[in-house]
């Protein structure tokens, strides 16, 4: 008999004025629009200058920084005061000053000379916006990277001495980092919020009370509401993976089926989940709150924006009851690393034990007789 | 008089009996606060690093001792070769390995990092930290300076936007989820119908959840300075008329959506989808607006929640005169002034 | 001058005409009543009355006031009662009561008097949440929100649908006692008893004006719908000895409210038995204990052989159900709505295929097979709905109030399905508001506060209370429970 419940939401599903465009447009916005949102490279960082030196030396650290492609340059400032108040007002990011007697320092420097006892005299002081720590630690670094390339050659030269390899993601392409999670997203937005808002809408018209009488069993009621939302799931997925390919040219480097395998355990989870608060709400606008504060918890401890290594110990420990930090780990294992199935075994048997247990307490908490 | 005040009443009646929902709106803002002060950071901390090394001399293992010494690194393995150390990483037992050349201890050159470049930013500033690390260079030419934040929290930058997110998502959401529930049941029949003025049925139905705004604001602040640290170093009066500009933008903005929307559901699906998500995606909260395309650029400036996320991260963290911020609050003040004549002007005293 | 006076007015809502060329007048303080099938244009009439719709043509005005230019004057002067007229669910009744005084201008102390009769049955229930009402007690609230100010004219869509007998006269009464205070009154009803009890009253067919007249004159001139010829029960069915249903000492209390209150009865099989109850006596809580939905706090029974308290799914395949709430889906086309409950009861494709044909061509309604049920009137809706419900042959058939808001004409044809569906044998237990269904059943209980209070075949309970027919039995029974109650 479940054939028939499962035909009757495709019909309504199709004869729903939202759903059918839902599925086509969802995944167009999230893989046009999203990758080049969720891009935390630090870039265009504006630098504005306060040359106390003016010498050729310092001249020719200003002219450095106008050449990075990585700074965009704000032009010179006379004071330091003055430049602060640049930032305030927004025009700036960071400032360089230039000391007087930094050429000297620096000459003497390069040239393996003791430096002067008073060599503070010709420091460089760098002073970054940094209400975005990020920001301003990123762009302070680099330019620091650069004032020193540019005061001392051998520095650079040291440089060199250590050579680096970028494993997997050789352009360091941040789209190619984002493209997994994105999945993540896409099938807990279609899996929880639609299957819960089903259920609590038939719950509000009073045709589950219909149903209740009935001889389906739990089981299959369930499982015929989740199944269509499912296989949308899959469709958007699949629709996803294909225009990550035609628009950016990133492809999975492992196998592909088991980004299925992952995506669906996923599925089960967060369809689960949004079954087990709609069965516990009463309206809509509940529902959906609920199911909205658990998935940002969820998604912000997983490892998808920051790493969760960098995580206070306290922290680190709640990723692993974090279904979803399993998830973001075994599908970027797969999809950048191109990792096998050994690689992802024991992300994929916790997630499936998540995914068991909370499918398990929703149909254990829908009630066909009170 | 009376009128109004039993009509603020009654829609403060309905907000307080859903409990769940209340509890949500204030657990919500601390558990946002906790995680984005205390769990998520991007620092560079216990990276797990792999030694690829043939031979264990005198001068490489001083290269790891300085490694494993210092606080960003976690030496997990030695092995023998870099195929060994690229299995590691890719089972995630590793981010990244430093492989020694053979003749490194006589030429003191030749060392390479394999960086797990999977995370294109984290691994970039592995990479930086690494070389600094190794190199150990003396560079006592530079100071740098952290205005505002000199702990690099990410606190400081989040709270202003949990603001803006919050209050929008409160009074949005919710003005327009209760006006449309109204229409649904059929009471607006009613009410359209009674001798109460829509203007008045408006004002007070958006009391209850103005105080309700101010509460959790009131309460954000509180804890953004005395459980995380962040210091109000502006005039808190600047700081409330701005939040008053906005929540009252909100307000507006909910009233449009009732105005559209005919079902509770699709309020949801439109606050959601109209607002929620460009906020939390475009509005500068999480992603750097400087860092994305033209186009989307263009599209972030008309989102409401960017004026007010920077004006706060001016007023509330840098401290700044209200001087600097003239220009989020006049395009702040215009966009209240159109969404309000607008949505009102389009509320309907008449059914379909 | 008139209080109400409308000319030529036309409304349609894209291709469907709501309202043709309508006119008529009510004069000041008079009971105008407004009749006509599901789908007349009522509704949209007093929309319009009330300025919340503007009509295509045509002109009207209420106390003096156009209805397209002096819409604030006119609200200012109304009281209007919609047909889904729905309380604010988490406050409490006085909560909702006080309310609506305040916005109407008035207080609950002045108003008091107009709604004391209908409120005091619910005024021990004030601290309740109107969410937690039983469906004809939140129309009941509803009412007494509707009157408690005094407006010049009152607008009342189909205000006493799910109300019992009882109050709906009680109701009725009110309405007279505001008439007397020269308020004008415009309501609209599927009751006769209620038909009569205006002046005059206008008979609306899809959107086209039939006739003005007296109650009586009406009544008589489209006797084909208000007052078909009774259906002939032909007795010969056997109703047989075994009993379908059987509980003892059924109790399911809330907290400390005892919504039923240790009743004991038993239903043979092939029998119609009516199950008659005030608002909020019990019937749709006991009706959820035998269809399995809920579990009884005390007390034994069995349906179709089945334990109520351990064999729920057991019994679930053996009934059918049709609720008082809508109980097809709407998005699905009228095919569809059957395969899908057929399907649920394990019939296979063939089956279902040819079942629904042969059903489609016996209701003459083949030509709507594949016609959204959302587009289908309610009379229509609620046959196939039942339709459905014993589609599947089940033992015995549930139906909580099946023919709520529909006239005479069209719950007639509906009886006559039901005796269809009795002759093949199954049982149906049916509530009922209208008292000459329950002349048409078999057996009748009578529930008051929980407990049932007469138990007969309808001239056992005429005879033992000596009334002249069941309206007057239920009357006299639920006169004395509240009075009891107080």
């Amino acid at each position: 008999m479940i054939k028939y419940l499962i035909q009757k939401e495709f019909l309504q599903i199709r004869r729903n004025a939202f759903l059918p465009r839902l599925i086509i447009i969802f995944p167009i916005i999230i893989m046009c629009v999203m990758p080049w949102v969720m891009n935390q490279e630090v870039r265009n960082i504006r630098v504005s200058v306060v040359d106390h030196d003016h010498t050729s030396l310092s001249a020719r650290l200003v002219h450095s920084i106008e050449q990075s492609n990585y700074f965009r340059f704000r032009g010179m400032q006379p004071s330091y005061e003055l430049a602060r108040k640049e930032i305030e007002k927004s025009r700036t990011d960071i400032i360089l000053v230039i000391a007087k007697g930094y050429g000297k320092v620096a000459e003497m420097k390069a040239k393996g000379n003791a430096i002067p006892s008073e060599e503070d005299r010709g420091k460089i002081l760098i002073a970054a916006n940094a209400v975005n720590g990020v920001k301003g630690g990123i762009g302070a670094s680099y330019l620091s990277q650069i004032v020193v390339a540019s005061a001392n050659p051998d520095a650079a030269a040291l440089q060199s001495a250590v050579s680096t390899f970028y494993l997997y993601n050789k352009h360091l392409n941040y789209k190619l980092f984002m493209i997994p999670a994105l999945l993540a997203i896409v099938m807990m937005l279609m899996c929880s919020f639609l299957p819960a808002l089903n259920i609590v809408s038939e719950k509000e018209t009073g045709t589950i009370e219909q149903i209740n009488v009935t001889p389906v069993s739990k089981w299959s009621f369930i499982l015929a509401k989740l199944i269509p939302y499912w296989l949308m799931g899959l469709l958007v997925v699949t629709i996803c993976l294909l225009l990550a390919w035609a628009i950016y040219g990133i492809t999975c480097q492992g196998p592909i089926a088991l980004v299925y395998l992952l995506t669906m355990v996923l599925a089960l989870f967060f369809s689960s989940l949004g079954l087990l608060v709609s069965n516990y709400s009463e309206t809509l606008q509940q529902a959906i709150l609920v199911i909205w504060f658990f998935m940002v918890c969820l998604l912000l401890l997983s490892g998808l924006f920051t790493p969760t290594r960098s995580m206070p110990h306290w922290a680190y420990l709640t990723t692993y009851i974090n279904p979803m930090h399993y998830f973001i780990d075994a599908i970027r294992t797969v999809f950048v690393r191109g990792g096998n199935f050994a690689a992802i075994a024991h992300q994929v048997y916790a997630l499936c034990a998540f995914a068991i247990l909370m499918s398990f307490w929703a149909v254990v908490s829908y009630k066909k007789n009170s | 008089m009376k009128q109004f005040s039993s009509f603020v009443i009654k829609e403060a009646k309905h907000i307080v009996r859903d409990r769940r929902t209340m509890l949500i709106l204030f657990v919500m803002p601390v558990v946002l606060m906790l995680i984005f002060g205390f769990a998520i950071s991007n620092d560079v901390r216990n990276v797990r690093a792999v030694v690829v090394t043939s031979q264990m001399d005198h001068v490489t293992q001083q290269v790891i001792d300085r490694l494993s010494h210092s606080e960003y690194f976690v030496i997990t393995a030695t092995v023998g070769t870099s195929k060994e150390a690229e299995q590691l990483i890719r089972r995630q037992k590793a981010d990244m390995a430093v492989v020694f050349s053979k003749d490194f201890a006589a030429k003191r050159k030749g060392i390479q990092l394999i960086v797990d470049a999977s995370d294109p930013n984290m691994a970039q500033q592995w990479n930086t930290y690494a070389m600094q690390t190794i190199l150990n260079p003396q560079s006592s030419l530079i100071e740098t300076k952290m205005l505002y934040n000199p702990r690099m929290k990410s606190a400081y930058n989040f709270v202003p936007a949990i603001m803006g997110m919050l209050l929008m998502l409160i009074c949005a959401m919710m003005t327009s989820v209760s006006i449309v529930r109204e229409k649904e049941k059929g009471t607006m029949e009613v009410l359209l119908v009674s001798p109460v003025r829509p203007i008045m049925m408006i004002v007070a139905k958006a009391v209850p959840y103005l105080v309700l705004a101010f509460a959790i604001l009131v309460s954000i602040l509180l804890m953004a300075r005395f459980v995380l640290g962040v210091p109000l170093a502006g005039s808190i009066l600047w700081i409330f008329v701005v939040s008053a500009i906005y929540i009252l933008l909100a307000l507006s903005l909910g009233l449009l959506i009732s105005n559209i929307a005919s079902s509770q559901l699709m309020a949801l699906l439109l606050s959601a989808m109209v607002l929620l998500m460009p906020i939390v995606m475009l509005s500068g909260m999480l992603f750097p607006i400087e860092s994305m395309p033209m186009v989307l650029q263009w599209i972030s400036a008309v989102i409401p929640p960017r004026y007010y996320i920077e004006a706060m991260r001016k007023l509330m963290i840098m401290g700044v005169g209200i001087g600097e911020v003239m220009r989020e609050v006049a395009i702040l003040s215009g966009m209240t002034i159109f969404l309000l004549i607008v949505s009102l002007a389009k509320f309907k005293t008449r059914l379909e | 001058m008139n209080a109400i006076e409308v000319h030529h007015i036309s409304k349609s809502y894209g291709k469907v005409k709501a309202l043709e060329d309508v006119s008529f007048s009510v004069g000041k303080g008079e009971v105008f009543g407004l009749i006509g099938p599901d789908g007349a244009g009522k509704t949209s009439m007093y929309r319009i009355l009330c300025t919340l719709l503007l009509p295509n043509m045509g002109s009207a005005t209420v106390d003096g006031y156009d209805v397209k230019r002096q819409t604030r004057e006119i609200r200012r002067r109304v009281g209007y009662m919609p047909g889904r007229f729905s309380l604010y669910q988490d406050l409490t009744v006085e909560e909702n009561l006080y309310f609506f005084a305040t916005l109407f201008g008035t207080t609950v102390e002045e108003g008091y008097n107009s709604i004391k009769a209908v409120y005091s049955q619910i005024e021990r229930f004030k601290n309740r949440r109107a969410g937690a009402l039983s469906g004809g007690m939140k129309q009941k609230l509803a009412l007494c929100c509707a009157l408690i100010h005094s407006p010049s004219v009152l607008f009342l869509d189909e205000p006493t649908t799910g109300v019992d007998p009882v109050s709906r006269k009680e109701f009725w009464d009110m309405l007279a006692m505001l008439k007397e205070r020269g308020i004008t009154i415009l309501a609209s009803t599927p009751y006769l008893d209620e038909v009569r009890r205006c002046e005059r009253v206008a008979f609306l067919h899809q959107g086209h004006l039939q006739g003005i007249d007296t109650p009586d004159a009406i009544l008589e001139r489209f006797s084909d719908v208000f007052n078909p010829p009774a259906i002939e029960h032909s007795k010969a069915v056997t109703v047989g000895e075994e009993n379908v249903i059987e509980v003892q000492h059924l109790v399911k209390s809330f907290g400390s409210f005892r919504a039923v209150d240790d009743i004991s009865f038993s239903v043979r099989r092939g029998e119609i038995f009516g199950f008659l109850g005030a608002n909020g006596a019990g019937k749709t809580t006991a009706m959820h204990i035998l269809t399995g939905l809920s579990q009884p706090t005390q007390g034994t029974g069995t349906v179709v052989g089945y334990d109520i308290c351990t064999e729920h799914e057991q019994i679930k395949k053996n009934i059918g159900y049709m609720s008082q709430k809508f109980s097809l889906y709407e998005d699905l086309t009228v095919a569809e709505n059957i395969r899908l409950f057929a399907g649920i009861y394990g019939m296979n494709d063939q089956t279902i295929a040819r079942k629904t044909d042969e059903l489609l061509s016996r209701l003459n309604f083949a030509e709507h097979k594949n016609d959204l049920v959302s587009s289908l009137p309610l009379g229509w809706k609620q046959k196939l709905a039942f339709s459905v419900s014993i589609f599947h042959e089940p033992g015995v058939v549930f139906l909580d109030e099946p023919t709520g808001g529909v006239d005479p004409a069209t719950r007639r044809q509906f009886w006559e399905l039901i005796y269809d569906a009795a002759a093949r044998g199954i049982t149906v237990f049916v509530t009922t508001h209208y008292m000459d269904e329950a002349e048409y059943c078999d057996r009748i209980s009578i529930m008051v506060d929980g407990k049932i209070r007469a138990l007969g075949t309808p001239d056992e309970l005429k005879q033992n209370y000596h009334q002249p027919d069941i309206n007057h039995v239920f009357t006299y029974l639920a006169r004395q429970a509240s009075r009891s109650s107080d």
